[in-house]
Formats: structure tokens, C-alpha cells, sequence
């Protein structure tokens, strides 16, 4: 009874499309909640009560949350029930007579000829536009049966299995998978620990066009490329470049050009005298350090390429007059930030001052292993070829009766029914009947 | 004036008689109007497919790259889809309708032309040729929908509470049955195109940015987009389903496909918030 009730509430429809609405309200949710935020951020975005129930209900991380795998693994479940309940049962009706003036679909006049000739000829023309003919004795009637696109009514099973493909291989990614990022300084060498490729940044170049648009100068990113070295599993080093939309294969695991950026090293002296270990590191936009004997932690915000005459960050994302924009904070309160030109200093309090003293670019690299990418392909193939099967080929029976009201005239009753009702046919239908009583010279019966 | 520009003034002023004439058809009912404004809807469409064709060829950039070149396929896609439905179906009557959008859509796209900008990295891409078209005109496609749908509401609940001449001027309509296959032809040529569009672009994404789905806003609200069109296509299996409730579920369908394209294009930053 359990399992009854089961079956009859994952295969109903309404059930299936009440899921999609509420996988399409948890969708939303995280198109209008920006995703994998600090708490903080929602705080400020939002009234305390609503920030506080998006970070209980894991609306900040929503597409990986209980809420959104469990509607989709209910959706595939709906999905499994109804395919083996509904969708693989479903069929034309099985061929018996039927009353044709009560089908919305029908069509029936009197015509010249008897009754078999008129029967074989009506079975020639529906034969030769592709419909498939079938005939029957009911009762002493002769019945023809007309059956198109029967094999159509799986595309809904194909669909469906397309689905359940793109599931598995998107669960193959979470096994079997793995992806992380990377930042490469010019000159600078790296091992990927999952994989073992190295990577040698050579040198990384950017071009930006000047472009004078009818709003003002807009600076329109053109290319980034890395010039690379890499080893994988043969150990042979090869040089190679990655672009945007052009990664490289290093033993099946794809790396990509992500981002770059700039490297500073800043001259940080206490009293006059350098500090080796502080002044020896190239900082990435974002990296910090803590002045020793101080609770104080200078942070390296980001690199501005260009600063204006009045001091004041320029659009321009080339490398003109660059500064560089810190942070500092004291037991973790921000103190102030500053803007603080190249090879200036900053007094920083205490007899530390920090001086940006030389930039680098760094360029920064994507890597993934995604071994699901195939069964992905195949199942959206799949899901794509049941849709056009669903919409385009209509399953369609016609039932025709011929039969002699005067020796040399038959009148002639055709009806026709689908799967997806009757209106959808109508005009097709409408057409079919048209030429019926063209090539059979029709009078209303 | 350059060619592209003059294509684009030429198609915009074609889409605004020619929705005046249908809209006025759509009243009246006089086939002049319909014979004034159906070579104006064609004569625009085919100045904004030149448009697209002559900007391509004078700057060598593909067209498609910012809002003021996919506003133009927009309206172009949709008036085509819609001519096609017209000569195949007889459905004059709702052009002024589609017109009317197409050319609001076409203007709110020249609010965006800026010139001509080299295409960032991102989209320097053979995907941009196949993906961009591809998606605009299931765009289209939910539009045709859309018109289609607010004349099936129209007509349904003016039957319930008109009468005398409106109701004369109702039933003049195809029937409701009917309407709604219209709607649920439209939907069944953007519900495959828009899958083909998401499936392309998690290719493109795969490439561009080594993940075929990051759950950005753009992926997302698409995804969203899908799933109402795929609800409103479970849906039309079930009898009690078709028609009213159905031709809602296409009025939101679009609605969701306008935050989709341009919501999010403008509003949410992301991925794909390339604007201009």
C-alpha cells in the first residue's frame, strides 16, 4: 500500500511539476543571493533577521546545500517513476472500432467507387505520406487503422534517460574529479600536487586597447597569454602558451588562464634598518604581513597601475605611474589605508616604514580533471535528441471506415487521435481530410 | 550616415508603422492594415539581418558581442519566428503585438551602441558564433510565445465579462484550443533551442573558464528560464492543464527569460556581466 502510494505520488505529473517550481524558487534564490560571500557581507547587504536565516538556510552556499541536492534527487527519482510508470507504458490505443463523429478529430463524406477499391485506394495515399496501414474485420466491418510516428511517444524516455546520463557524469566530477587555482609569479616554478605537472611561468603578457567609445575612453581588455613550461608524467619539458578559451592538456588535467595580477615586494625597514625577511617576499594582491613587536598587519590590497595628477586612481589599466593600495590594521580593527606610489615610503608608526619597491606580474592558472566531461556530453545529446522527438514527431492513429451505401458509391469516415489530444493535430488533420475529399471527389455525408 | 546605422533607423521606423498597422488590423480587422503592415514587418526584419551582415563586414568584429548587437537578434529572431507563424498559421492579427516589442527592444539595444570595441579574451571564442545566435532566438521564440499568450488571456477572460460588439470582435479570434497550440508551438521551438543554447555554453564555459557549470547568475537564470518552459511542457500533457493555466506559466516563462537576458546582464555581476 506504502509502496502504491509511493508510485502513484512520484509518477504523477503535478508532483513532477511542483518539484521543478520549487527547484526553479531555490535556483532563483541563488541568482539574487550572491553565493560563497563572508557572513559579514550578507549582514551588510541585508537586515540582521533576513541575513541571519540566508546563512541558517545555506542560502549563501545554496547549489550545494541539503535543500537543492535533495530536490534534485527527488526530481530524479519523479523522473525514474514516472519513465517506468508512465512514460514506457504509454501507448496508442489498441486497434478497435470507435465511433467517428464523436472524435473531435473527424471527417466523413460519400464518394464514387466501391467500397474495397475506394478502402485500398485511401490505404495507397495515407501509405505513400508515410502513415503505416493496418486493417481489421470487427464484427463483419472492415476497418483500416493508420498509425504515424508511434515511435516517437519514447522521445519523452529518451529525454528522461538524457537527464539521468548528465547526473551521472556530473556525479562522476564530484567522485572522481578534482580542480584548483594557481598563481605564478614571472620566472617562478610550481608543482601540482594532484598531479604532479610542473608549470614554469616564462612570462606573461597582456594587451589593453585604448578605445574612444561615444560614453568616453574605455581600456577593453584584448588578449592574456602565459608562456609556459610544463612537465607532466614523461618529464619532458615543454614549452607551451595558454590563453583564455585555449587551455592546455598536461596528462589529461586542463589548465586555464584565470586571471594575473601583480606581485610587489616592499622594502620594510624598522629604524632605518632593513628587515631581510620581511623585504625578501613578493606579496600577491590580497597577502599581508605583521610588523614584529607591534599588533600591527599591513595588508597589500591592490596594485593601481596608474594614479591620476591629482593622486586618485586612474581607469587606465596600464602600467604608467603605479601605486599601490594598503591596509593596516591593529588587532585586527582597520587603521587607515593609503595609496602609497612606487618606490615611496609609508610611516607606519613605531619606526617602521614600508617603501613598494619593485612589481612583477603574476599570472594566475586554473587546473580541473573532470573525467565526467564524455558521459556530460552524451546525456545533453541525449536530452536534446528526446526533445526534438517529443516536440516534432507527433504519434498519431487515423481510423478509417469505408463502407457501401449504394452499389457503386461508399461513404467514407475518418477520425484521428494522438497522444498529446486532439487540438495539436487539428490543423494537420484539417489538411489531411482536405486532400481526402480532393482525390476522392467528397460530398458531405 | 554609416550602412549599419541607416539599416537599423530604417528597421526600427518599419517595426512602429507596421505595429500601428497590426495593432489597428487587430481591432478593425480592415486587410489594408494587414497588407500595409506585414511587408513592413518583413522589410524590417530583413534590414536588421542586413544591419547585423554590414556591421560584421565593416568592422570584421562578430555583432552579437554586446547588448546593442544581441537587442538587434532579438527583435529580428522574433519578428522572423513570427512571420514564419504568420504565413504557416494565418496569424496576421498578432503582429502588431510582436512589432510593438521587437521595436522597443531594438531601441532599448541602440541606448547601448557604443561603437565598435575589439571583444574581450573571454569572448574571443568560435562559441560565440554558435552560442550567442543560438540562445537569442529561443529568446524570440518564448517572445512569440509570450504575444501569443497574453492573446489567449485576453480573449478568455474578455469572453467572460464582455459583450455586444467586444464579444463579436473575440470571437473573431481563433479559438481558444487553437491559441494555445500557437503558444505551445512557439515554446516547442524555444525550449530545444534554449537547451542547445545552455548545453553550448557549458561547452564554451568548459573552455573558457575549465568548468561547463559554475553557477553563476547567468547559468543560473537560464537554468531557471528551463525549468518553467520544462514545467509548462509537463503540464500541457495534462488536460486540465492546457490553455489558461499553461498560457500563465508562458507569461512567466518570459518574464523570467527578460531577467535572464537583461536583468542580469545589467544588474547582477557575474560572468557574463560584459554589458556593453
Amino acid at each position: 500500500m506504502l509502496y502504491g502510494e509511493f508510485v502513484r505520488t512520484f509518477g504523477s505529473v503535478l508532483f513532477a511539476v511542483s518539484l521543478f517550481l520549487v527547484w526553479g524558487l531555490l535556483t532563483l534564490i541563488g541568482v539574487i543571493v550572491d553565493q560563497g560571500q563572508d557572513p559579514s557581507v550578507y549582514f551588510q547587504s541585508y537586515a540582521a533577521p533576513i541575513a541571519r536565516a540566508i546563512l541558517r538556510l545555506s542560502f549563501d552556499n545554496i547549489y550545494h546545500s541539503p535543500w537543492y541536492v535533495g530536490i534534485v534527487g527527488l526530481i530524479l527519482l519523479s523522473l525514474a517513476v514516472c519513465t517506468f510508470k508512465r512514460v514506457i507504458p504509454a501507448r496508442l490505443p489498441p486497434l478497435r472500432p470507435v465511433t467517428i463523429d464523436k472524435i473531435p478529430l473527424h471527417e466523413t463524406f460519400e464518394t464514387h467507387g466501391e467500397a474495397a477499391d475506394v478502402r485500398r485506394r485511401i490505404a495507397e495515399l495515407l501509405a505513400g505520406r508515410g502513415w503505416r496501414i493496418r486493417e481489421r474485420v470487427f464484427g463483419g466491418a472492415e476497418w483500416s487503422f493508420a498509425d504515424k510516428h508511434d515511435w516517437a511517444r519514447r522521445g519523452v524516455l529518451v529525454a528522461h534517460a538524457g537527464f539521468v546520463i548528465v547526473a551521472a557524469g556530473t556525479t562522476l566530477y564530484w567522485a572522481r574529479g578534482f580542480a584548483g587555482e594557481f598563481p605564478l609569479l614571472t620566472g617562478q616554478t610550481t608543482q601540482i600536487a594532484r598531479t604532479d605537472a610542473i608549470v614554469r611561468l616564462k612570462r606573461f603578457d597582456y594587451t589593453i586597447a585604448p578605445i574612444m567609445t561615444k560614453s568616453g575612453m574605455v581600456y577593453q581588455p584584448v588578449d592574456y597569454v602565459s608562456h609556459v613550461v610544463v612537465s607532466g608524467k614523461d618529464g619532458v619539458p615543454k614549452a607551451m602558451t595558454v590563453r583564455v578559451n585555449h587551455p592546455i592538456d598536461i596528462d589529461g588535467t586542463l589548465y586555464y588562464q584565470a586571471s594575473y595580477g601583480f606581485g610587489v615586494r616592499f622594502n620594510v625597514t624598522h629604524d632605518g634598518k632593513r628587515d631581510a625577511r620581511l623585504s625578501n617576499r613578493t606579496l600577491l594582491e590580497g597577502d599581508s604581513f605583521d610588523l614584529p613587536g607591534t599588533n600591527r598587519t599591513v595588508q597589500y590590497d591592490r596594485f593601481v597601475p596608474t594614479v591620476d595628477k591629482s593622486g586618485m586612481p586612474s581607469a587606465d589599466p596600464r602600467v604608467n605611474d603605479p601605486a599601490v593600495a594598503l591596509g593596516a590594521s591593529e588587532g585586527g580593527n582597520s587603521i587607515g589605508e593609503a595609496l602609497v606610489p612606487m618606490r615611496t615610503w609609508i610611516d607606519l608608526g613605531d619606526g617602521w616604514r614600508v617603501t613598494p619597491a619593485q612589481y612583477l606580474l603574476y599570472s594566475g592558472f586554473q587546473y580541473r580533471y573532470d573525467p565526467g566531461v564524455p558521459l556530460v556530453g552524451i546525456g545533453a545529446f541525449v536530452l536534446l535528441a528526446g526533445l526534438v522527438i517529443s516536440f516534432y514527431f507527433l504519434p498519431a492513429r487515423l481510423y478509417v471506415r469505408v463502407e457501401p451505401v449504394a452499389p457503386g458509391r461508399s461513404r467514407v469516415g475518418a477520425a484521428a487521435t494522438t497522444v498529446k489530444g486532439y487540438d495539436v493535430f487539428g490543423s494537420e488533420f484539417g489538411r489531411l481530410a482536405a486532400t481526402l475529399r480532393r482525390e476522392f471527389g467528397g460530398e458531405t455525408s | 550616415m554609416p550602412l549599419d546605422e541607416l539599416l537599423i533607423a530604417i528597421a526600427l521606423a518599419a517595426y512602429t508603422l507596421g505595429a500601428l498597422a497590426l495593432i489597428f488590423y487587430f481591432f478593425t480587422r480592415r486587410t489594408w492594415l494587414r497588407d500595409v503592415g506585414a511587408p513592413l514587418a518583413i522589410t524590417g526584419c530583413v534590414a536588421q539581418f542586413a544591419q547585423l551582415a554590414a556591421r560584421f563586414e565593416m568592422t570584421h568584429v562578430w555583432p552579437l558581442l554586446n547588448l546593442y548587437g544581441s537587442l538587434s537578434l532579438f527583435s529580428a529572431m522574433s519578428v522572423a519566428i513570427y512571420i514564419v507563424f504568420a504565413f504557416r498559421y494565418r496569424l496576421w492579427f498578432a503582429g502588431g503585438l510582436v512589432l510593438a516589442l521587437a521595436a522597443i527592444f531594438l531601441a532599448y539595444g541602440v541606448t547601448w551602441y557604443e561603437g565598435t570595441m575589439p571583444p574581450v579574451p573571454s569572448l574571443q571564442s568560435y562559441w560565440a558564433k554558435i552560442h550567442v545566435p543560438i540562445v537569442v532566438s529561443s529568446y524570440a521564440a518564448f517572445l512569440v510565445a509570450f504575444a501569443f499568450s497574453c492573446i489567449y488571456l485576453l480573449k478568455y477572460y474578455g469572453e467572460r465579462r464582455a459583450g455586444g460588439a467586444v464579444a463579436r470582435w473575440l470571437a473573431a479570434l481563433p479559438s481558444l484550443p487553437q491559441l494555445d497550440v500557437i503558444v505551445y508551438r512557439a515554446v516547442a521551438i524555444g525550449l530545444p533551442l534554449i537547451t542547445v543554447g545552455i548545453i553550448t555554453g557549458a561547452m564554451w564555459a568548459k573552455e573558457a573558464w575549465g568548468a561547463y557549470w559554475q553557477w553563476d547568475p547567468k547559468e543560473t537564470a537560464a537554468l531557471f528560464s528551463w525549468i518553467i518552459y520544462l514545467a509548462y511542457m509537463h503540464l500541457h500533457t495534462r488536460h486540465a492543464w492546457r490553455g489558461l493555466r499553461t498560457s500563465w506559466v508562458s507569461v512567466i516563462g518570459f518574464v523570467s527569460i527578460i531577467f535572464c537576458y537583461l536583468g542580469v546582464n545589467i544588474w547582477i555581476s557575474g560572468l557574463h556581466s560584459y554589458k556593453v
